[in-house]
């Protein structure tokens, strides 16, 4: 854990190349240009060549959320007309679903027939939905209560450490299946609202520490001195020292809420049978699976692991690129 | 030390009861409940739902359901009721204990609404298949875990490594279930069938689990019912072990790669101290101080592991019954499981902690 981070002043990484632009050729000195913290960490995370990948997998899946359903051959709520036989194979069963073809790559599903690759693109769109969603909402409960919890202290720092140890204490794939049915309906904001109750523990935790350390720091007492109000210190001098971490941090945590989401609409806890999701198109193929239907619980997960790998790879990029201390 | 370990005790009280407030609340806020299966029976009158209700106390206000779990609040004055039931023997002499069946803190979880059971013994005759499956798998990942992790440290940057570290990143974004099934899929479904799709024994030839006539089979037939639960402890247990091996490995290679760099090592290096003896007399002792650490805090997750694996191979645990009972609001059930899997988290993190000091003279607890 990044905790003990020592504050960065723009322009003051030693390690900085010498960047040369303008053209000039003498006065190599004076062209020094300072580079702000996220320039850094952008040519840190450039070099990062695994983390390009994973933002690059993260994106052309995110691409593919927004546009895909326009594109697939198929309406997701469109039913195709039953058939009896897959083509070209008159001992099969239509209602198992077909493999892979040339028509349908992905295959088609057991029962309604539906085309794999156009339930799993339509997927796509609730599934990122519910892990940005939740992970960002969650972050910013955490930033909130960690940071009045580490900047203040006090009787206000016990009480809402006291609430986040019992939160923390909570065996929480449990209370997600529990609260997720018993208060979700379906719906897929009420999902996002459960994970985001329930994931923001940790991250205040690593808010409160990073603010309680920076709060000692020389630079915030010297802002303190010249008369600096508490607003100011905390939005100005503590924030931007603390938000990369939280980042990192909120990164890593799409990829468990995307699961966790998949495993608990799976089970029928979560978003309505109806919409779209990973979860629910992996719900519907298990019954198919003792008849060799392997294609439609396939794909669906494919896509989960996929975008999982994704932002881990992207996360640890991150996490490299945002520590000052990392060397490039 | 003990001093330290009576005040964690006592630290987990609070703990432990804020938990299961938070989840009565929600559990008993909920829309539904046990009740929602009566709507679409109408032979059932309003009058026979209400007997239902009184019956199971649901018509009490929430903190006084609450109380009433809990067993401070009850037919008995406060006091008595506040103490726990049970007998205890002082000398020879045994002395009854007021209290007995009526809440949480006497020892008593109450009733199963779906079938009227006690919730204990719901629990006991479910915990053993979760012991199974969870302490097999639990063996195997750590074994497995352990040599992987020190191999790769100990021959860092070999083909070996990094292949480890391919697998632990596939495993680490593999979601479980999915991974289930998918196995399910590849060597339990045609064509292969190698496995049983899911269930803890074969229906046809072997009595159901648990009972008198499978342990006499047991007894008359060791091996065959050996193999049979083994047969169906394949998949599941591949699960698990695949998905846990991802971070141990790497906590385990990480701790060893520090523990390599530490002065002490190249100290015995530079003494001509033989290589296997700096390994696992020097490096891996120490190394081994997280990694007890982490073991104990692994534990709760068997749990969490046990929801997913029992779920997807009819597995007929603990976490299959969590999934069962949360499907029909049945609130004792689901109050007992999750009290007893939030004090394996509590007791896990203390245990670890306990761990951590005993195994490094390094660490004080006062």
């Amino acid at each position: 854990m990044t905790m003990n981070q020592s504050p960065r002043l723009p322009g003051s990484d030693r390690h900085l190349p010498v960047p040369m632009h303008g053209g000039g050729t003498e006065d190599f000195e004076v062209s020094l240009v300072s580079l702000n913290q996220w320039q850094i960490a952008w040519r840190r995370f450039r070099r990062h060549k695994l983390a390009v990948f994973g933002s690059i997998l993260f994106l052309t899946i995110c691409a593919i959320a927004v546009v895909g359903p326009f594109i697939v051959p198929f309406n997701f709520y469109e039913l195709p007309a039953p058939i009896a036989h897959c083509p070209g194979d008159p001992k099969s069963l239509g209602s198992n679903g077909c493999p892979p073809s040339l028509e349908h790559p992905f295959g088609t599903t057991g029962g309604l027939g539906r085309d794999v690759l156009t339930v799993v693109v339509n997927g796509a769109r609730l599934s990122l939905v519910i892990g940005v969603g939740a992970s960002v909402f969650a972050a910013i409960i955490g930033a909130i209560v960690g940071g009045l919890a580490g900047y203040f202290g006090g009787w206000l720092d016990n009480l809402l450490m006291r609430v986040v140890d019992v939160l923390l204490s909570l065996p929480i794939l449990f209370v997600i299946l529990v609260v997720s049915k018993f208060l979700g309906g379906g719906s897929w904001i009420s999902i996002v609202f459960v994970f985001a109750a329930l994931g923001w523990p940790s991250l205040a935790r690593l808010v409160r520490s990073l603010f309680l350390t920076l709060r000692s720091e020389v630079f915030v007492e010297a802002a303190r001195a010249v008369g600096v109000g508490n607003r100011r210190i905390i939005f100005r001098h503590i924030l931007p020292n603390a938000v990369s971490p939280l980042i990192v941090a909120t990164t890593l945590s799409i990829a468990g809420v995307i699961v966790t989401e998949a495993f608990v609409s799976f089970l029928g806890f979560g978003v309505d049978a109806t919409q779209p999701t990973w979860g629910n198109a992996l719900s519907g193929a298990v019954a198919f699976i003792p008849n060799g239907n392997w294609w439609w619980p396939a794909f669906p997960g494919l896509a989960i692991v996929l975008t999982v790998l994704g932002i881990n790879f992207m996360g640890d990029g991150l996490r490299d690129a945002l520590d000052p201390r990392s060397k490039f | 030390m003990a001093k330290y370990i009576v005040r964690r005790l006592l630290q987990a009280i609070p703990v432990l009861l804020g938990i299961s407030f938070v989840i009565y609340f929600i559990l008993l806020i909920a829309p539904g409940g046990p009740l929602g299966r009566f709507t679409q029976n109408p032979k059932i009158t309003a009058e026979q739902i209400q007997a239902f209700k009184h019956r199971w106390g649901l018509d009490d206000p929430i903190p006084v359901q609450y109380c009433k779990w809990l067993g401070v609040c009850g037919d008995k004055p406060f006091l008595v009721n506040a103490l726990p039931g049970g007998t205890i023997s002082v000398a020879g002499l045994t002395v009854e204990l007021p209290g007995g069946d009526n809440g949480v803190l006497h020892g008593d979880l109450g009733y199963s609404i779906i079938d009227g059971r006690l919730v204990t013994d719901v629990i006991t005759s479910r915990f053993l298949p979760t012991f199974i499956l969870a302490t097999t798998a639990y063996v195997i990942w750590i074994t497995v875990a352990f040599v992987a992790g020190v191999y790769a440290a100990v021959k860092r940057y070999s083909l070996f490594d990094s292949a480890l570290t391919i697998v632990n990143y596939v495993g680490y974004s593999l979601p479980t279930f999915w991974l289930g099934i998918m196995l399910i899929s590849l060597f339990a479904a045609p064509p292969l069938r190698w496995f049983p799709v899911g269930g803890m024994w074969t229906t046809r030839t072997v009595p159901t689990f648990g009972t008198d006539a499978y342990w006499k089979f047991f007894g008359s037939q060791p091996i065959s019912a050996l193999y049979d639960l083994g047969t169906h402890l394949v998949l599941p247990v591949f699960t698990l072990v695949l998905v846990n091996i991802a971070f141990d490995s790497r906590f385990i290679r990480a701790s060893m790669l520090d523990s390599l760099n530490q002065d002490f090592v190249k100290t015995a290096r530079a003494k001509g101290v033989p290589e296997r003896t700096v390994i696992f007399k020097h490096a891996l002792r120490n190394a081994l101080l997280p990694v007890v650490t982490n073991i104990g805090i692994e534990i709760p997750f068997l749990f969490t592991g046990a929801i997913v694996t029992e779920t997807i191979f009819s597995w007929p645990g603990m976490g299959r019954q969590f999934i069962l009972a949360t499907e029909s609001f049945d609130y004792p059930v689901l109050m007992g499981i999750l009290l007893i899997a939030s004090m394996t988290v509590v007791l896990a993190n203390l245990a670890a902690d306990i761990a951590y000091a005993l195994v490094d003279p390094r660490v004080h607890y006062d």
